[in-house]
């Protein structure tokens, strides 16, 4: 823990890390791209999880859905990430103590484990996708568990300033 | 010459800062901010999910009024149910908003960024009912309006995250 509070120590006093800090305006501006980000990526992605589960534009095929989406929320998902490295590197230390931090990062890698296996197995199963009726099970947990995990990332992401330390 | 417009105006600014005061000195907002503060840290990540699920729809219906998701779906199944979901997202943001402002309406009120974010919120809100109530007729007569105006209501809920993210800072 000592070390990894070094390493951090280390990002935070970067040129990069204290020219966020200390700037008036870069810290909030880039807080706003987070979560601007986070609503087209995140926004779009819930649609297709609800579309996977079964309540949203059911009368629309997923892969359509799925496919045309996709740009943009990589498109928000690299302001995101771009956002968050920075932002972390301007507070690295004061991050990595807060409770809800590790969280966060635990579910966002199983999220994106979830993402990944939809992609590249799930989808690829033959009739995996059909274009109306019902969803095959696995696919619908797959949009639960996509839905439920980035709630999850959030609610952690939200609380760090509320609860900076564990005792 | 009406010369009491001035001192009306004067008299109607005090009366709202005496209602603010009230209300930061009444029950409800003594509790919000006495309770616990992770009473309101729900109330701010509730407010998140509500602008993601106010947003995310909202963007599907940008992206197929500009043509460039959706083509093939008629447009009045999207936007219907895509008005069902965002409203829901609304609801959520406008009643966690309000009871994050009863927790403090002092702090809140003439903070800059919380000023300027009310005055966006107002014209994106009207932006916002306009999109529903018009752009599935103007699609097909004034397809270039309806994009233009899809793009500015974008746009001025963006300004609202900015300013909303900024009142903790100036």
């Amino acid at each position: 823990m000592s070390r990894l509070l070094a390493i951090a120590e280390t990002i935070e006093q970067s040129d990069l890390g204290t020219a966020i800090a200390e700037g008036r305006y870069a810290f909030p501006i880039i807080e706003g791209i987070h979560l601007i980000g986070l609503s087209v990526a995140v926004g779009l992605i819930f649609l297709v999880d609800l579309r996977l589960i079964g309540i949203f534009l059911p009368s629309v095929p997923v892969r359509e859905l799925h496919r045309q989406l996709q740009p943009y929320v990589f498109a928000g998902f690299a302001l995101i990430v771009v956002a968050g490295i920075l932002l972390f590197a301007s507070e690295a230390s004061t991050v990595i103590v807060s409770p809800p931090w590790p969280f966060k990062a635990f579910f966002f890698t199983l999220a994106t484990v979830n993402a990944l296996y939809f992609e590249f197995v799930l989808a690829r199963r033959p009739d995996a996708l059909p274009d109306r009726g019902p969803l095959p099970s696995g696919i619908r947990g797959a949009g639960l568990a996509s839905l439920s995990l980035w709630v999850l990332v959030i609610v952690c992401g939200r609380l760090i300033p509320y609860i900076p330390r564990w005792t | 010459m009406d010369v009491s417009l001035p001192g009306g105006a004067a008299a109607a600014a005090v009366s709202l800062i005496d209602i603010l005061e009230w209300l930061q000195t009444s029950g409800l907002s003594h509790f919000i901010a006495q309770a616990n503060h992770l009473l309101v840290a729900g109330l701010q990540v509730i407010h998140v999910f509500g602008l993601i699920f106010l947003l995310g729809p909202l963007i599907l219906i940008c992206l197929r009024v500009l043509g460039l998701v959706l083509r093939d779906q008629p447009f009045e199944s999207i936007i219907g149910q895509s008005r069902t979901l965002s409203l829901m997202g609304l609801g959520l943001s406008l009643t966690s908003g309000v009871f994050m402002f009863l927790s403090a309406p002092l702090h809140y009120y003439g903070n800059r960024a919380f000023d300027a974010k009310m005055v966006i919120l107002l014209a994106a809100l009207i932006s916002y009912a306009l999109i529903f109530l018009w752009t599935p007729m103007r699609l097909r007569a004034h397809a270039g309006l309806a994009r233009a105006h899809v793009l500015l209501s974008l746009v001025l809920w963006i300004l609202v995250c900015m300013a909303g993210r900024a009142i903790g800072f100036v």
